[in-house]
Protein backbone atom coordinates (compact mmCIF):
# COMPACT_ATOMS: atom_id res chain seq x y z
CA UNK A 1 0.00 0.00 0.00
CA UNK A 2 1.69 3.53 -1.09
CA UNK A 3 2.26 5.69 1.55
CA UNK A 4 -0.24 8.74 2.21
CA UNK A 5 0.42 12.48 1.46
CA UNK A 6 1.44 13.84 5.21
CA UNK A 7 -0.75 17.36 4.69
CA UNK A 8 -0.72 20.05 7.85
CA UNK A 9 -4.57 20.02 9.38
CA UNK A 10 -3.81 24.17 8.62
CA UNK A 11 -1.49 25.25 5.87
CA UNK A 12 0.75 28.13 7.26
CA UNK A 13 1.68 27.48 10.57
CA UNK A 14 4.90 25.79 10.22
CA UNK A 15 7.08 24.94 7.38
CA UNK A 16 6.06 21.85 5.22
CA UNK A 17 7.17 19.21 3.63
CA UNK A 18 10.47 19.54 5.92
CA UNK A 19 12.57 16.89 8.13
CA UNK A 20 13.00 19.33 10.53
CA UNK A 21 9.61 21.47 10.38
CA UNK A 22 9.71 24.91 12.19
CA UNK A 23 6.95 27.17 13.24
CA UNK A 24 6.12 30.27 11.24
CA UNK A 25 5.92 33.31 13.44
CA UNK A 26 6.96 37.09 12.84
CA UNK A 27 9.14 40.01 14.17
CA UNK A 28 9.37 43.28 14.80
CA UNK A 29 12.62 44.44 13.39
CA UNK A 30 12.38 47.51 15.56
CA UNK A 31 11.91 46.00 19.15
CA UNK A 32 12.22 42.53 18.66
CA UNK A 33 8.83 41.34 19.39
CA UNK A 34 7.47 37.94 18.25
CA UNK A 35 3.79 37.00 17.66
CA UNK A 36 2.58 33.37 16.45
CA UNK A 37 0.67 33.32 14.05
CA UNK A 38 2.40 36.08 12.22
CA UNK A 39 0.80 39.18 12.50
CA UNK A 40 0.83 42.27 9.98
CA UNK A 41 1.79 44.70 12.98
CA UNK A 42 4.22 44.72 15.62
CA UNK A 43 2.01 43.99 18.59
CA UNK A 44 4.15 46.26 21.30
CA UNK A 45 1.73 48.96 21.92
CA UNK A 46 4.69 51.59 21.87
CA UNK A 47 5.90 50.60 18.03
CA UNK A 48 4.56 52.29 15.07
CA UNK A 49 2.08 50.27 12.95
CA UNK A 50 3.97 49.76 9.85
CA UNK A 51 4.08 46.39 7.84
CA UNK A 52 7.67 47.35 6.53
CA UNK A 53 9.10 46.57 10.23
CA UNK A 54 7.88 43.14 10.51
CA UNK A 55 9.27 39.84 8.96
CA UNK A 56 8.51 36.55 8.61
CA UNK A 57 10.83 34.18 10.61
CA UNK A 58 11.23 30.17 11.46
CA UNK A 59 11.16 30.02 15.10
CA UNK A 60 13.83 26.96 16.56
CA UNK A 61 12.56 23.30 16.62
CA UNK A 62 14.11 23.66 20.76
CA UNK A 63 11.90 24.07 23.53
CA UNK A 64 11.25 24.61 27.24
CA UNK A 65 8.19 22.65 28.92
CA UNK A 66 6.55 25.47 31.36
CA UNK A 67 3.83 23.81 31.54
CA UNK A 68 1.15 20.95 30.57
CA UNK A 69 -2.11 18.74 31.25
CA UNK A 70 -4.25 15.74 29.76
CA UNK A 71 -6.93 16.23 27.88
CA UNK A 72 -9.10 13.77 28.79
CA UNK A 73 -12.16 13.74 26.59
CA UNK A 74 -12.36 14.67 22.71
CA UNK A 75 -12.82 18.10 22.30
CA UNK A 76 -15.50 19.85 20.05
CA UNK A 77 -15.23 19.91 16.53
CA UNK A 78 -13.12 21.32 14.36
CA UNK A 79 -10.41 19.16 16.30
CA UNK A 80 -10.26 15.53 15.19
CA UNK A 81 -8.02 13.05 16.40
CA UNK A 82 -8.76 9.96 15.30
CA UNK A 83 -8.61 6.96 16.81
CA UNK A 84 -9.22 9.28 19.97
CA UNK A 85 -7.35 8.80 23.19
CA UNK A 86 -5.99 10.82 25.76
CA UNK A 87 -3.26 13.56 24.67
CA UNK A 88 -1.08 15.76 26.99
CA UNK A 89 -0.84 19.51 25.61
CA UNK A 90 1.35 21.90 26.96
CA UNK A 91 2.85 25.85 26.60
CA UNK A 92 6.50 25.74 25.78
CA UNK A 93 9.36 28.98 25.35
CA UNK A 94 11.08 28.92 22.48
CA UNK A 95 14.06 31.25 22.49
CA UNK A 96 12.78 34.12 20.06
CA UNK A 97 11.12 34.74 23.27
CA UNK A 98 7.56 33.35 22.55
CA UNK A 99 5.31 30.84 24.73
CA UNK A 100 3.36 28.35 22.75
CA UNK A 101 0.83 26.15 22.39
CA UNK A 102 0.61 22.55 21.26
CA UNK A 103 0.31 19.14 21.75
CA UNK A 104 2.88 16.68 23.16
CA UNK A 105 3.84 13.22 21.70
CA UNK A 106 3.91 11.51 25.28
CA UNK A 107 2.94 12.23 28.77
CA UNK A 108 5.89 10.91 30.39
CA UNK A 109 7.66 15.16 30.98
CA UNK A 110 8.23 17.27 33.60
CA UNK A 111 8.08 20.66 33.60
CA UNK A 112 10.86 22.69 32.57
CA UNK A 113 12.09 19.69 30.37
CA UNK A 114 13.90 20.09 26.98
CA UNK A 115 11.36 19.57 23.94
CA UNK A 116 11.86 19.24 20.47
CA UNK A 117 9.60 20.03 17.49
CA UNK A 118 8.33 17.31 15.00
CA UNK A 119 4.70 16.80 13.96
CA UNK A 120 1.72 14.13 14.84
CA UNK A 121 -1.00 12.41 12.90
CA UNK A 122 -4.35 13.54 13.37
CA UNK A 123 -6.47 11.94 11.56
CA UNK A 124 -6.51 10.09 7.80
CA UNK A 125 -9.20 9.82 4.88
CA UNK A 126 -8.30 8.26 1.73
CA UNK A 127 -5.79 10.53 -0.07
CA UNK A 128 -3.63 11.92 3.01
CA UNK A 129 -2.49 12.29 6.55
CA UNK A 130 -3.17 15.09 8.24
CA UNK A 131 -0.77 16.47 10.79
CA UNK A 132 -0.46 19.46 13.18
CA UNK A 133 2.63 20.66 14.78
CA UNK A 134 3.35 18.26 18.09
CA UNK A 135 6.55 17.74 20.65
CA UNK A 136 8.83 15.89 22.24
CA UNK A 137 11.84 15.18 25.11
CA UNK A 138 15.04 15.71 23.49
CA UNK A 139 16.73 13.02 22.14
CA UNK B 1 -18.35 57.29 40.42
CA UNK B 2 -16.69 60.89 40.26
CA UNK B 3 -19.33 62.40 38.79
CA UNK B 4 -22.55 61.13 40.95
CA UNK B 5 -22.95 58.75 43.73
CA UNK B 6 -25.24 55.51 41.68
CA UNK B 7 -27.30 53.52 43.61
CA UNK B 8 -28.89 49.77 42.39
CA UNK B 9 -32.31 50.01 43.14
CA UNK B 10 -33.77 47.11 41.56
CA UNK B 11 -32.39 43.35 40.34
CA UNK B 12 -34.27 40.23 38.84
CA UNK B 13 -33.23 37.40 37.88
CA UNK B 14 -34.26 34.12 35.89
CA UNK B 15 -33.56 31.01 37.66
CA UNK B 16 -29.91 29.18 36.28
CA UNK B 17 -30.67 25.91 34.63
CA UNK B 18 -31.69 24.15 31.58
CA UNK B 19 -35.07 25.39 29.70
CA UNK B 20 -35.09 24.09 26.58
CA UNK B 21 -38.90 25.86 25.54
CA UNK B 22 -37.57 29.55 26.46
CA UNK B 23 -36.07 31.88 24.38
CA UNK B 24 -33.24 33.97 25.77
CA UNK B 25 -35.29 37.15 25.15
CA UNK B 26 -37.96 35.42 27.41
CA UNK B 27 -36.19 34.78 29.72
CA UNK B 28 -34.40 38.09 29.71
CA UNK B 29 -37.68 39.56 30.29
CA UNK B 30 -38.64 37.23 33.37
CA UNK B 31 -35.23 38.89 34.69
CA UNK B 32 -36.42 42.39 33.50
CA UNK B 33 -39.90 42.41 34.70
CA UNK B 34 -38.25 40.56 38.41
CA UNK B 35 -36.14 43.87 38.51
CA UNK B 36 -38.70 46.20 37.81
CA UNK B 37 -41.30 44.40 40.48
CA UNK B 38 -38.19 45.01 42.91
CA UNK B 39 -37.64 48.92 42.46
CA UNK B 40 -41.48 49.19 42.02
CA UNK B 41 -40.74 50.05 38.37
CA UNK B 42 -42.98 50.45 35.38
CA UNK B 43 -41.05 49.36 32.09
CA UNK B 44 -41.78 52.96 30.67
CA UNK B 45 -39.59 54.14 33.30
CA UNK B 46 -36.55 52.57 32.01
CA UNK B 47 -34.83 55.49 30.09
CA UNK B 48 -31.52 53.70 28.72
CA UNK B 49 -30.67 50.25 28.08
CA UNK B 50 -27.47 47.78 27.28
CA UNK B 51 -27.45 44.21 26.83
CA UNK B 52 -25.26 41.25 26.79
CA UNK B 53 -25.13 39.72 23.38
CA UNK B 54 -24.87 35.97 22.81
CA UNK B 55 -21.74 34.95 21.87
CA UNK B 56 -22.22 31.30 20.67
CA UNK B 57 -24.66 32.39 17.44
CA UNK B 58 -23.14 30.01 15.43
CA UNK B 59 -24.38 26.74 17.26
CA UNK B 60 -28.27 28.41 17.81
CA UNK B 61 -29.49 31.87 17.92
CA UNK B 62 -28.23 33.51 15.10
CA UNK B 63 -28.44 37.78 14.98
CA UNK B 64 -31.59 37.85 16.95
CA UNK B 65 -29.66 36.64 19.77
CA UNK B 66 -26.18 39.00 19.03
CA UNK B 67 -28.95 42.16 19.10
CA UNK B 68 -30.13 40.40 22.38
CA UNK B 69 -31.34 43.73 24.09
CA UNK B 70 -33.55 44.67 20.76
CA UNK B 71 -34.92 41.13 20.66
CA UNK B 72 -35.66 41.99 24.40
CA UNK B 73 -37.22 45.29 23.92
CA UNK B 74 -39.46 44.24 21.20
CA UNK B 75 -40.84 41.31 23.53
CA UNK B 76 -41.00 43.85 26.78
CA UNK B 77 -42.85 46.28 24.34
CA UNK B 78 -41.03 48.75 22.15
CA UNK B 79 -40.85 52.36 23.94
CA UNK B 80 -37.53 54.18 21.96
CA UNK B 81 -34.95 53.68 24.50
CA UNK B 82 -30.79 53.87 23.22
CA UNK B 83 -29.96 49.87 23.32
CA UNK B 84 -26.53 48.95 23.11
CA UNK B 85 -25.94 45.43 22.60
CA UNK B 86 -22.47 44.10 23.85
CA UNK B 87 -20.61 40.91 22.99
CA UNK B 88 -17.99 40.88 26.00
CA UNK B 89 -18.01 36.83 26.57
CA UNK B 90 -17.76 36.63 30.20
CA UNK B 91 -16.97 39.69 30.81
CA UNK B 92 -20.33 41.16 29.36
CA UNK B 93 -22.28 41.73 32.17
CA UNK B 94 -19.69 44.24 34.16
CA UNK B 95 -19.41 45.86 30.94
CA UNK B 96 -23.17 46.27 30.62
CA UNK B 97 -23.52 47.13 33.96
CA UNK B 98 -20.58 49.71 33.26
CA UNK B 99 -22.40 50.98 30.30
CA UNK B 100 -25.67 51.48 32.85
CA UNK B 101 -23.59 53.34 35.07
CA UNK B 102 -21.66 55.56 32.68
CA UNK B 103 -25.44 56.35 30.74
CA UNK B 104 -26.50 58.09 34.17
CA UNK B 105 -23.34 59.49 35.83
CA UNK B 106 -23.04 61.78 32.56
CA UNK B 107 -26.01 63.30 33.69
CA UNK B 108 -27.71 62.55 30.84
CA UNK B 109 -30.27 59.89 32.40
CA UNK B 110 -31.82 59.11 35.34
CA UNK B 111 -32.68 55.44 35.61
CA UNK B 112 -30.77 52.74 33.27
CA UNK B 113 -31.18 48.93 33.18
CA UNK B 114 -28.44 46.30 32.16
CA UNK B 115 -29.98 43.23 30.93
CA UNK B 116 -28.46 39.71 29.77
CA UNK B 117 -29.74 36.43 29.19
CA UNK B 118 -27.79 33.64 28.20
CA UNK B 119 -28.40 29.76 27.04
CA UNK B 120 -24.81 28.33 27.03
CA UNK B 121 -26.30 25.13 28.54
CA UNK B 122 -25.38 21.76 26.57
CA UNK B 123 -22.36 21.91 24.76
CA UNK B 124 -18.56 22.36 25.06
CA UNK B 125 -17.42 25.90 23.84
CA UNK B 126 -16.24 25.62 20.46
CA UNK B 127 -15.37 28.00 18.05
CA UNK B 128 -17.75 30.08 16.65
CA UNK B 129 -16.40 30.41 12.87
CA UNK B 130 -14.78 27.74 9.93
CA UNK B 131 -12.21 30.18 9.22
CA UNK B 132 -8.70 28.81 9.72
CA UNK B 133 -7.24 32.32 8.00
CA UNK B 134 -8.68 34.58 10.70
CA UNK B 135 -9.85 32.90 13.28
CA UNK B 136 -7.07 31.82 16.24
CA UNK B 137 -9.80 29.94 18.22
CA UNK B 138 -10.29 27.92 15.35
CA UNK B 139 -6.69 27.09 14.89
CA UNK B 140 -6.09 26.64 18.76
CA UNK B 141 -9.24 23.61 18.60
CA UNK B 142 -8.15 22.19 15.30
CA UNK B 143 -4.03 22.36 15.72
CA UNK B 144 -3.73 21.72 19.85
CA UNK B 145 -6.70 20.36 20.95
CA UNK B 146 -6.81 22.56 23.70
CA UNK B 147 -10.57 23.11 25.21
CA UNK B 148 -10.98 25.89 28.51
CA UNK B 149 -10.28 23.13 30.62
CA UNK B 150 -7.11 22.30 29.27
CA UNK B 151 -5.75 25.44 29.14
CA UNK B 152 -7.11 25.66 33.00
CA UNK B 153 -5.36 23.03 33.82
CA UNK B 154 -2.10 23.52 32.71
CA UNK B 155 -2.36 26.75 34.55
CA UNK B 156 -3.04 24.61 37.62
CA UNK B 157 -0.04 22.33 37.23
CA UNK B 158 2.07 25.17 37.33
CA UNK B 159 0.61 26.35 40.37
CA UNK B 160 0.86 23.41 42.08
CA UNK B 161 4.56 23.13 40.96
CA UNK B 162 4.98 26.93 42.02
CA UNK B 163 3.00 27.30 45.36
CA UNK B 164 2.56 23.86 46.22
CA UNK B 165 -2.01 23.44 46.09
CA UNK B 166 -2.73 19.91 46.93
CA UNK B 167 -5.76 17.56 45.76
CA UNK B 168 -7.36 18.17 48.90
CA UNK B 169 -6.86 22.48 48.31
CA UNK B 170 -8.85 21.87 44.81
CA UNK B 171 -11.20 19.11 46.06
CA UNK B 172 -11.99 21.91 49.05
CA UNK B 173 -13.28 24.73 46.58
CA UNK B 174 -16.64 23.24 45.75
CA UNK B 175 -16.80 21.92 49.03
CA UNK B 176 -17.05 25.14 50.24
CA UNK B 177 -19.41 26.85 47.99
CA UNK B 178 -21.55 24.37 47.73
CA UNK B 179 -22.65 24.80 50.79
CA UNK B 180 -24.45 27.85 49.71
CA UNK B 181 -26.34 25.86 46.90
CA UNK B 182 -29.25 24.38 48.66
CA UNK B 183 -30.40 28.19 50.13
CA UNK B 184 -30.05 29.51 46.81
CA UNK B 185 -33.54 29.38 45.22
CA UNK B 186 -31.88 29.96 41.85
CA UNK B 187 -28.85 27.82 41.77
CA UNK B 188 -29.16 24.89 39.48
CA UNK B 189 -27.16 22.11 41.43
CA UNK B 190 -28.80 22.04 45.11
CA UNK B 191 -26.10 19.77 46.83
CA UNK B 192 -23.88 20.01 49.70
CA UNK B 193 -20.15 18.06 48.35
CA UNK B 194 -17.78 16.09 50.22
CA UNK B 195 -14.34 16.44 49.60
CA UNK B 196 -14.57 12.41 48.93
CA UNK B 197 -16.95 13.25 46.12
CA UNK B 198 -15.06 15.44 44.16
CA UNK B 199 -12.01 13.65 44.22
CA UNK B 200 -14.06 10.60 43.47
CA UNK B 201 -14.95 12.34 40.40
CA UNK B 202 -14.21 11.32 36.84
CA UNK B 203 -10.69 13.84 35.97
CA UNK B 204 -11.38 15.98 32.81
CA UNK B 205 -8.25 17.11 32.22
CA UNK B 206 -5.75 16.46 34.62
CA UNK B 207 -4.90 17.59 37.09
CA UNK B 208 -9.08 18.97 37.77
CA UNK B 209 -11.64 16.42 38.37
CA UNK B 210 -15.58 16.99 37.17
CA UNK B 211 -16.63 18.87 40.32
CA UNK B 212 -13.43 20.75 40.26
CA UNK B 213 -15.11 22.24 37.05
CA UNK B 214 -18.01 24.53 36.24
CA UNK B 215 -20.84 23.56 33.88
CA UNK B 216 -22.67 25.49 31.58
CA UNK B 217 -26.24 26.69 32.48
CA UNK B 218 -28.98 28.73 30.72
CA UNK B 219 -29.66 31.85 32.72
CA UNK B 220 -30.54 35.63 32.58
CA UNK B 221 -30.49 38.96 35.27
CA UNK B 222 -31.39 42.58 35.11
CA UNK B 223 -30.44 45.41 37.06
CA UNK B 224 -31.67 48.68 37.60
CA UNK B 225 -29.05 52.08 38.23
CA UNK B 226 -30.31 55.25 39.20
CA UNK B 227 -28.44 58.02 40.80
CA UNK B 228 -28.43 57.83 44.77
CA UNK B 229 -30.00 61.15 45.48
CA UNK B 230 -33.52 59.91 44.05
CA UNK B 231 -32.48 56.23 45.15
CA UNK B 232 -35.27 55.99 48.42
CA UNK B 233 -38.20 56.38 45.62
CA UNK B 234 -37.44 53.09 44.81
CA UNK B 235 -36.02 50.66 47.83
CA UNK B 236 -35.38 51.28 50.95
CA UNK B 237 -32.21 49.43 50.95
CA UNK B 238 -30.07 51.36 48.03
CA UNK B 239 -26.83 49.42 47.39
CA UNK B 240 -24.05 51.89 45.96
CA UNK B 241 -21.77 50.88 42.70
CA UNK B 242 -18.68 52.39 43.56
CA UNK B 243 -16.83 51.01 40.55
CA UNK B 244 -17.22 49.37 37.73
CA UNK B 245 -14.52 48.35 35.69
CA UNK B 246 -13.40 46.16 32.35
CA UNK B 247 -10.46 45.34 31.89
CA UNK B 248 -8.14 44.23 28.98
CA UNK B 249 -4.58 42.60 28.48
CA UNK B 250 -0.79 44.16 29.06
CA UNK B 251 1.70 43.61 26.21
CA UNK B 252 4.32 40.90 27.36
CA UNK B 253 1.23 38.95 29.59
CA UNK B 254 3.02 35.58 29.88
CA UNK B 255 0.28 33.68 30.10
CA UNK B 256 -1.44 32.35 26.20
CA UNK B 257 -5.04 33.65 26.99
CA UNK B 258 -8.26 31.61 25.55
CA UNK B 259 -8.49 31.66 22.03
CA UNK B 260 -4.82 32.46 21.30
CA UNK B 261 -1.47 30.35 20.51
CA UNK B 262 0.81 32.09 21.80
CA UNK B 263 2.27 35.47 24.09
CA UNK B 264 5.62 37.45 24.21
CA UNK B 265 6.15 37.37 28.07
CA UNK B 266 7.83 40.56 29.26
CA UNK B 267 10.19 41.31 32.81
CA UNK B 268 7.91 42.38 35.46
CA UNK B 269 4.44 42.13 33.68
CA UNK B 270 2.30 39.58 35.47
CA UNK B 271 -0.17 37.00 34.34
CA UNK B 272 -3.71 37.34 33.91
CA UNK B 273 -3.53 41.25 33.22
CA UNK B 274 -6.72 41.89 32.04
CA UNK B 275 -8.28 40.91 35.44
CA UNK B 276 -5.46 42.66 37.01
CA UNK B 277 -6.29 46.02 35.43
CA UNK B 278 -9.58 45.68 35.62
CA UNK B 279 -9.49 45.23 39.29
CA UNK B 280 -6.77 47.98 39.56
CA UNK B 281 -9.22 50.42 38.06
CA UNK B 282 -12.46 49.51 40.05
CA UNK B 283 -10.67 50.28 42.74
CA UNK B 284 -9.26 53.22 41.76
CA UNK B 285 -12.81 54.14 41.25
CA UNK B 286 -14.41 53.19 44.59
CA UNK B 287 -11.28 54.71 46.62
CA UNK B 288 -11.23 51.23 47.89
CA UNK B 289 -8.53 48.29 48.66
CA UNK B 290 -8.90 44.71 49.25
CA UNK B 291 -8.63 45.16 53.18
CA UNK B 292 -11.97 46.55 52.81
CA UNK B 293 -13.84 43.76 50.84
CA UNK B 294 -16.05 41.73 53.15
CA UNK B 295 -18.09 39.33 50.64
CA UNK B 296 -16.59 38.30 47.09
CA UNK B 297 -18.24 36.56 44.24
CA UNK B 298 -15.42 35.11 41.87
CA UNK B 299 -15.67 33.18 38.37
CA UNK B 300 -15.19 29.46 39.66
CA UNK B 301 -15.28 27.96 36.63
CA UNK B 302 -12.55 25.67 37.76
CA UNK B 303 -10.46 25.53 40.96
CA UNK B 304 -7.36 27.13 39.65
CA UNK B 305 -9.39 30.13 39.11
CA UNK B 306 -10.79 30.52 43.00
CA UNK B 307 -6.97 30.13 44.20
CA UNK B 308 -5.66 32.83 41.48
CA UNK B 309 -8.50 35.26 41.47
CA UNK B 310 -8.45 35.33 45.26
CA UNK B 311 -4.47 35.97 44.98
CA UNK B 312 -5.50 39.14 42.42
CA UNK B 313 -9.08 40.46 44.31
CA UNK B 314 -7.40 40.37 47.95
CA UNK B 315 -3.79 41.38 46.77
CA UNK B 316 -1.99 38.31 48.49
CA UNK B 317 1.38 36.90 47.63
CA UNK B 318 0.81 34.29 44.94
CA UNK B 319 -0.66 30.86 46.41
CA UNK B 320 -1.32 32.97 49.20
CA UNK B 321 -5.30 32.22 49.17
CA UNK B 322 -4.52 28.31 49.27
CA UNK B 323 -3.00 29.35 52.68
CA UNK B 324 -5.88 31.56 53.81
CA UNK B 325 -8.32 28.50 52.25
CA UNK B 326 -7.00 26.32 54.86
CA UNK B 327 -7.72 28.82 57.83
CA UNK B 328 -11.29 28.61 56.78
CA UNK B 329 -11.07 32.32 55.99
CA UNK B 330 -13.50 31.86 52.98
CA UNK B 331 -15.65 29.87 54.48
CA UNK B 332 -19.40 29.79 53.19
CA UNK B 333 -21.42 30.84 55.31
CA UNK B 334 -19.09 32.00 58.18
CA UNK B 335 -15.67 33.02 57.27
CA UNK B 336 -14.00 36.16 57.39
CA UNK B 337 -14.52 37.11 54.17
CA UNK B 338 -16.50 34.44 52.25
CA UNK B 339 -16.80 33.99 48.81
CA UNK B 340 -18.90 32.22 46.49
CA UNK B 341 -21.69 32.54 49.23
CA UNK B 342 -24.17 31.89 46.48
CA UNK B 343 -23.22 28.46 45.78
CA UNK B 344 -20.80 30.40 43.05
CA UNK B 345 -20.39 28.39 39.59
CA UNK B 346 -20.22 25.50 40.97
CA UNK B 347 -23.55 25.44 41.97
CA UNK B 348 -25.11 28.02 38.98
CA UNK B 349 -23.05 26.98 36.23
CA UNK B 350 -21.61 29.28 33.64
CA UNK B 351 -24.23 31.51 31.43
CA UNK B 352 -21.61 33.48 29.78
CA UNK B 353 -23.38 36.31 29.07
CA UNK B 354 -25.54 36.69 32.32
CA UNK B 355 -22.99 35.69 35.03
CA UNK B 356 -21.35 38.80 35.52
CA UNK B 357 -24.90 40.72 36.53
CA UNK B 358 -25.61 37.65 38.77
CA UNK B 359 -22.73 37.90 40.57
CA UNK B 360 -23.12 41.88 41.37
CA UNK B 361 -27.14 40.57 41.98
CA UNK B 362 -25.66 38.29 44.08
CA UNK B 363 -23.82 41.06 46.10
CA UNK B 364 -26.42 42.84 46.28
CA UNK B 365 -28.51 40.39 48.42
CA UNK B 366 -25.77 39.95 50.82
CA UNK B 367 -25.52 43.69 51.51
CA UNK B 368 -29.26 44.06 51.91
CA UNK B 369 -29.62 40.94 54.51
CA UNK B 370 -31.84 39.46 52.10
CA UNK B 371 -30.00 36.49 51.26
CA UNK B 372 -32.36 33.81 53.47
CA UNK B 373 -30.49 30.79 54.54
CA UNK B 374 -27.75 31.47 52.74
CA UNK B 375 -27.16 34.91 54.43
CA UNK B 376 -23.54 35.45 55.79
CA UNK B 377 -23.07 36.47 59.09
CA UNK B 378 -20.70 38.98 58.94
CA UNK B 379 -22.62 41.70 58.70
CA UNK B 380 -21.28 43.08 54.97
CA UNK B 381 -20.77 46.57 54.28
CA UNK B 382 -18.64 46.02 51.00
CA UNK B 383 -18.58 43.23 48.45
CA UNK B 384 -17.00 42.94 45.33
CA UNK B 385 -17.82 40.80 41.95
CA UNK B 386 -15.21 39.61 39.28
CA UNK B 387 -15.99 37.86 36.41
CA UNK B 388 -13.44 36.03 33.90
CA UNK B 389 -13.14 36.50 30.28
CA UNK B 390 -12.66 34.72 26.83
CA UNK B 391 -9.42 36.08 25.01
CA UNK B 392 -7.89 39.16 27.82
CA UNK B 393 -11.20 40.70 29.02
CA UNK B 394 -12.29 40.41 32.39
CA UNK B 395 -14.86 42.56 34.32
CA UNK B 396 -14.74 43.80 38.01
CA UNK B 397 -17.69 45.56 40.40
CA UNK B 398 -17.22 47.14 43.78
CA UNK B 399 -20.65 47.80 46.17
CA UNK B 400 -21.78 48.75 49.12
CA UNK B 401 -24.36 48.97 51.77
CA UNK B 402 -25.78 52.39 51.42
CA UNK B 403 -28.83 52.13 53.68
Amino acid sequence: MAEKNKVPRIEGLFTWPSDQPRLIASRCKKCGAASFPKSPFCTNPDCEKNTDNVEVIELSNRAKLYTFAIQTYPPPEPFKLEPFEPFPIGMLDVPEGLRILGMLTTDKVEIGMEMEMTTKTLYEDEENEYITWAWKPVG
Amino acid sequence: MKNRNLAIVGIGLHPWGVFKDKSMAEMGCVAISNALADAHMKWRDIQTMACGAFMWIADGGGVPSLLLGTTISTMMGRTGIPCANVVNACASGQSILREACLAVASGEYEIAIAVASDKSAGGFFRPQSRDALWDTDYMRYAMTGETNPAYWAMEMKRRMRDVGTTEDDMAMVKVITSQASVHNPNSRYKKVFTKEEVLASPMVCDPLHLFEICATSDGAAAIIVCPMEIAEKFTDKPIQIEGCSVGTASFGDPTIMLTYLSTYPQPGVLPYSESRNALADAYKQAGRTPKDIDIVELPDNSSWHYFTYLDMILGLEYGGSEKLLREGYFNVPDGKVPVGASGGFGAFGEATVAQGLWQVIEICRQLRGDAGGGQVPNNPKVGLAQSYGYAGNNGVAIMSKAF
